[in-house]
């Protein structure tokens, strides 16, 4: 679906007829990357809006120490512009503004944890299936398709139903041991491309083992859509972990942003009108979210110049 | 091509047979007894009423007998059609309870998957060529395809239904219509289907949207398209052939996609209470009755295995590098 | 090319709509055979009579078009129905809301709030100066609702239905014969007859035509849907489908004449519970006119001015239907120890989960437990020296005094100094519970009891506390509020005391606490043996087993849990409420015969002025 790494670094420095030597191509392009990278409108934005959503779910709890699981049976409270209490408060007087950020913390955790362990996972079926083909390839291709046929919910279920308690890290694992398909079948693909160029046919020749050439030569090759693929599953992973939790499936203690929203509904925030209490988290996830497709796609015209000129 | 396609055949029976196998251990798995489950939820019986219970329900869900053998048993009844009995229902066959809530999961899942992804491809390619479009739509994009399917049904259910009262809050239809053909049911059902369908086409819109610009894009700054331009060929036959390069990842995606989109129609039909296959997971899930679940799941499971096959009898037909590449050559 | 897909997909979402009107649900009554299973043919169904004469009767001619139901002549409710009506077969516990109550009724009415007894189905009863035998008076003059006559054959019929072993049903325990006489039925006992427990059916056991079901009083009878059947009641089965359950009024009810009596609404409309939010969704809107969920913050919700009002107009607002108790294991070290569970008892406050939890929809329950419709049964005296009171400093010296010390961690030990840590369980979801047992856990551990508060799948908590065929019950403390009310307490000691144990698996539903006094269950199965007329004596043997419940503790009472009940007056008006109109404002099965049926009947539709 994306392009591969434009390979300036290829070319060799030369001097020209009036005696200046080019800067070398490796600063050259190095120049040129953080060129585009500060250019891009779509980087820049996304990044910042990260970096302010990150800061908020860092600072967040330790600004605002109220502990969001507080229930004091206080008088709910719309939004106002005191300290403490820009997000109002619950149905039973928790601060929304400390669950929120709570919540940010956990999402970011299971976005990272998540979407790495499927970066991972899918790397490594990817890259075998990829390379080898024949019948490793179909094989993996069995697994990937078990995986996306089985509902995982329903794993999901058997293993809650087992655990007392579950936390967020549980759920970070479980997303990233179940998100990781697509990611495999479009490295995959990629690497299907990529094993029929010239250079790996030399690497092969020149006798080196198989998981080196994968190693060594391919993933350095795709590295920018390796990273836009993990970024992808970061997202994906938020997006699942606010789904499980909003079916009650989430974390047993904590706070996260899907358990807002299903405090909010099973509270009947929707029809006493508290659109407070479900409004912000969903807000967060969209930024969340939303920040980190921009910023791949930022990063795609930064890594791709073919892109840039949009 | 028929080797190709037997082969494939062949690759989704096992992993039929696995998945399916690995759902009818679920609820194996699961902790607890189901038939105490139900014995208990109903007011406290006499003692010997209870016994009875325990007794008829064993002897109707077949827990009693070794597990090899109903094994065989569930297979036995897949063929025929029969996924069990629900424990939520009483004892109402699982498939009963399924063939109901399915026609309501498919109004809402086929019009909005085909409708979002017919309309976000072609909105997308349009704004790949015209600035003032992909100004638009690329942020609106990314901010419906990043909103999670429930917030986006929460806050139409909130805006629409609840403070404007445009439409109805929950139902399939109106609790004081019955099931006619007239005109007055007809309306009455569509008005409480567009909420729903509104909240997952708008999702799904903006990923394809996005995804198609995307492609598009890249398609367009190919080798090939600019050799067409230099040649002198008109914009539209290289948009032409951009498009149908740009189609085959959209293709894949639409198979890869089925079950981020089967899950989305589960929270957005549990928000409005629309009585689909989504509200029923929900209901078993919250009564434990894995039975029901199982059945489910084993529907779901087989629908997409075979829009999966679908998907790849149309990619074949698409795209002739697949062929060659599947059979282990290079294109 | 882009035009010509648009008119397919239109034309795709239109059959797609089209195919879910066809498939989605109901069957009117005159489809036959409902599940494979059954292969049984429903009863042929009655339509409501169109003839002027029945018309007269009831004041309303039938609306011409059935398929819509007015607003105006409409009763919305829900909170009964979890999941799709899947059976009408009143002998089967799971069956629909109001098939008996509004489609099937009983001998009597009991009114818990009064203690008495109406005479419903029966014009009146008696015994014989010996009170060994019950005669029953069957009221004359009574039609099914396909216009044949009620007689005394199908009450004695429906009464020796019991003896069907797929039933399970102990009557035939205590009765010896049931034969019809005349227009009486006469009722011997076997022994001493257990007065309370036959009581206890005369208002709850269904009256069902002979003619029917004698066909199917075999092996196979609760896989008898009887989906359209034939009762007695003030309504018959409309249509049904996987969200609603739809009554239509009978106007050949024998009530309107024998008692002057007429059900207000046309339709009664039963919607199965998705989730408490949406009913308070159809509730506030105006969608929903009775609802009988537990409703989170239904207090804040009656004095916000929505018109919605409560049995109670201020705390506790709701009536109370149950008791909720903590319930140790008695097997267990160390609440195998009386003074622990004293201790325990005394720790504990209820009034915490009263104010924070409920917000005061709930009221803390007395020591014996006793719902307050039985309060005269209750020796207050005696609960005033003996019952535990919450008092953290008392608990503390007591547990000290038994021999528990207390830990370097502030959590008493065991006598032999192993730690001490009860896992309290209830299921996973039951949010209310759930906040309880946090509350509960907290005022535990300011008296020095280390409690952990858990909440597993409700499968888990059901086997922890049933234990299974091969494995004893592994649960420390679970809450409970199996047991509703009813006419006796016995009920209440039946649940508490119950020997023989019953064996451990999925039929035990008695006696969670595995507490054995012999003493005891000879004063419940003595209690059972009294008259309920006799209440003095009632009060004299509730006495002593009180006396032995405060004592020993074996298990806690903590809040009594609501008859959950809020309306919506925009439509229906003239509820029930502690006020005018006291009557049972439940929906639940076992409610209509204590007297709901009285709602139905009292209801006033709302007149736009």
């Amino acid at each position: 679906m994306t392009a591969m790494t434009g390979t300036a670094s290829e070319k060799s420095p030369s001097a020209d007829d009036a005696g200046n030597v080019p800067v070398p191509a490796a600063k050259r392009a190095r120049g040129e990357f953080l060129f585009f990278t500060l250019r891009s409108k779509k980087f820049v934005i996304s990044v910042s809006i990260l970096l302010l959503l990150a800061i908020v779910a860092i600072l967040g709890p330790v600004v605002d120490s109220t502990d969001p699981l507080a229930q004091e049976m206080l008088p709910m409270r719309h939004p106002t512009l005191d300290p403490g209490n820009w997000f109002g408060t619950t149905y039973f007087g928790e601060d929304v503004f400390a669950q929120f950020a709570n919540g940010l913390r956990a999402s970011f955790f299971i976005g990272f944890l998540g979407g790495g362990l499927a970066a991972i996972i899918g790397m490594l079926v990817g890259f075998l299936a990829g390379y080898r083909g024949g019948w490793v390839d179909e094989i993996l291709n069995m697994i990937t398709n078990i995986f996306l046929v089985i509902p995982t919910l329903a794993v999901l279920l058997v293993v809650t139903s087992y655990l007392q308690a579950r936390g967020v890290l549980f759920e970070a694992i479980f997303i990233g041991g179940t998100s990781w398909p697509w990611a495999a079948r479009a490295i995959r693909a990629q690497t299907f491309s990529l094993r029929s160029r010239d250079f790996i046919d030399l690497a092969k020749l020149s006798g080196r083992p198989g998981w080196k050439v994968i190693v060594f030569e391919i993933a350095p090759n795709m590295s920018s859509y390796l990273f836009l693929t993990y970024i992808l599953l970061f997202g994906g992973a938020i997006l699942i972990a606010a789904s499980l939790d909003f079916i009650g499936l989430g974390p047993t203690g904590g706070m996260s942003l899907g358990l807002m929203m299903f405090n909010a509904v099973t509270w009947a925030a929707l029809q006493l009108g508290i659109w407070w209490w479900f409004v912000p988290p969903g807000v967060g996830i969209i930024a969340v979210v939303g920040a980190l497709y921009v910023m791949n796609v930022g990063l795609d015209e930064i890594f791709n110049p073919k892109l840039r000129e949009m | 091509m028929r080797r190709y396609f037997g082969r494939k055949l062949f690759t989704y029976l096992i992993t039929f047979f696995v998945a399916a196998t690995i759902d009818w251990l679920i609820p194996r798995f699961m902790p607890g007894d189901p038939i105490a489950v139900l014995v208990t939820k109903t007011n406290i019986l006499s003692p010997t009423q209870a016994q009875r219970m325990v007794e008829y329900y064993t002897q109707l869900f077949g827990l009693d007998k070794p597990m090899p053998v109903q094994y065989l048993n569930f297979w036995t009844s897949l063929l025929h059609g029969n996924l069990g009995l629900s424990i939520y229902g009483n004892g109402t066959p699982v498939i009963d309870m399924i063939m109901a809530a399915v026609p309501y999961t498919l109004a809402l899942l086929v019009p909005a998957i085909l409708l979002s992804w017919w309309a976000g491809n072609s909105f997308g390619a349009l704004a790949a060529r015209r600035k003032w479009l992909d100004n638009t739509v690329l942020p609106v994009g990314y901010i419906l395809t990043a909103t999670p399917y429930m917030w986006l049904a929460l806050v139409l259910s909130f805006l629409l239904a609840f403070s404007f009262r445009m439409f109805p809050l929950s139902g399939g239809y109106g609790f004081n219509l019955e099931p006619t053909l007239t005109w007055l049911f007809f309306t009455d059902l569509v008005a409480h289907w567009v909420l729903p369908f509104l909240s997952l086409f708008l999702v799904m819109f903006g990923g394809w949207a996005i995804g198609m610009r995307n492609m598009i894009i890249y398609e367009l700054e190919s080798d090939y398209s600019r050799y067409l331009a230099s040649l002198g060929a008109p914009q539209s036959l290289i948009r032409k052939y951009a498009f149908r390069n740009a189609m085959l990842p959209q293709i894949t995606g639409l198979a890869l996609q089925l079950g981020v989109i089967v899950a989305g129609s589960l929270v957005t039909e549990i928000v409005f209470a629309y009585p689909g296959l989504g509200h029923l997971v929900f209901a078993a899930i919250q009564n434990q009755d894995y039975f029901l679940l199982q059945g489910i799941f084993l529907f779901i499971i087989i629908g997409v295995l075979l829009a999966n096959f679908i998907v790849d009898i149309v990619y074949v037909l698409v795209d002739p590098r697949v062929r060659v590449a599947m059979r282990g050559g290079t294109a | 090319m882009q035009l010509g897909k648009t008119r397919v997909v239109a034309l795709l979402a239109v059959v797609a709509i089209a195919a879910s009107a066809c498939g989605g649900s109901t069957a009117t009554p005159t489809v036959a055979a409902p599940g494979a299973t059954t292969g049984a043919t429903p009863a042929p169904v009655a339509t409501p009579a169109t003839t002027p004469a029945a018309a007269a009767v009831n004041g309303t001619l039938p609306p011409t078009d059935t398929t819509v139901y007015p607003r105006a002549e409409t009763l919305y409710t829900s909170g009964k129905q979890w999941g799709a009506p899947s059976t009408w077969n009143p002998f089967d516990s799971n069956m629909a809301m109001g098939v008996v109550g509004l489609q099937y009724e009983t001998l009597f009415l009991y009114d818990p709030i009064k203690d008495a007894y109406t005479p419903w189905l029966a014009s009146g009863g008696s015994w014989d100066s010996a009170k060994t035998t019950y005669t029953i008076n069957v009221r004359q003059g009574v039609k099914w609702s396909d216009g044949t006559a009620l007689t005394a054959a199908d009450v004695a019929f429906s009464l020796n239905i019991y003896q069907n072993a797929a039933l399970g049903s102990n009557l035939f325990t205590i009765v010896d014969k049931v034969v019809a006489s005349g227009n009486n039925v006469v009722v011997t006992f076997k022994g001493t007859p257990a007065y309370q427990e036959f009581s206890s059916a005369l208002y709850n056991d269904p009256i069902v035509p002979a003619a029917i079901w004698t066909a199917k009083n075999d092996a196979n009878i609760l896989k008898f849907l009887n989906q359209g059947g034939v009762g007695s009641g003030p309504y018959t089965y409309k249509t049904a489908a996987q969200d609603r359950m739809v009554w239509v009024k009978n106007p050949t009810w024998w009530a309107t004449a024998a008692l002057s009596l007429t059900v207000k609404p046309t339709y009664v409309v039963d919607i199965v519970n998705s989730s408490n939010n949406a009913a308070l969704g159809e509730l506030l809107s105006g969608g929903l006119d009775l609802d009988n969920n537990y409703l989170p913050g239904i207090a804040q919700i009656v004095n916000g001015g929505y018109g919605v009002t409560t049995y109670f107009a201020a705390a506790p607002y709701m009536l109370g239907g149950n008791t909720a108790w903590l319930v140790p294991n008695t097997k267990k070290a160390p609440l195998n120890d009386p003074a622990f569970r004293r201790a325990l008892a005394e720790a504990i406050d209820p009034n915490n989960v009263v104010v924070k939890d409920y917000g005061n929809i709930v009221a803390k329950a007395d020591p014996t437990g006793l719902l307050p419709v039985w309060s005269k049964y209750i020796d207050t005296a005696q609960v005033t020296s003996l019952g535990a009171t919450f008092d953290a400093t008392k608990a503390k010296a007591d547990l000290a005094a038994a021999g528990y010390k207390l830990g370097s961690d502030g959590f008493v030990t065991n006598k032999d100094g192993t730690a001490i840590k009860l896992n309290l369980e209830v299921p996973d979801g039951w949010s209310d519970w759930m906040e309880a047992e946090t509350l509960i856990a907290k005022d535990a551990a300011a008296a020095g009891i280390n409690i952990n508060p858990t909440h597993p799948a409700y499968a888990t908590v059901v086997n922890d506390r049933n234990g299974t065929a091969t494995a004893a019950p592994t649960f420390d403390l679970v809450i409970n509020n199996d047991v509703q009310i009813g006419n006796t307490p016995w009920v209440y000691y039946d649940y508490i005391f119950r020997q023989p144990q019953i064996a451990a698996g999925a039929a035990r539903n008695r006696n969670y606490e595995q507490y054995d006094n012999a003493a005891a269950w000879a004063l419940v199965q003595q209690l059972d043996k009294t008259p309920v007329e006799d209440t003095a004596t009632m009060k004299t043997i509730c006495s002593q087993l009180q006396k032995i419940q405060l004592t020993d503790e074996p298990i806690i009472p903590l809040w009594y849990n609501g008859e959950w009940s809020q309306v919506n007056n925009s439509v229906w008006t003239n509820w029930p409420s502690s006020t005018t109109n006291q009557v049972q404002p439940a929906t639940w099965n076992g409610y209509w015969q204590m007297g709901a049926i009285y709602m139905l009947t009292n209801l006033k539709p709302v007149t736009k002025s």
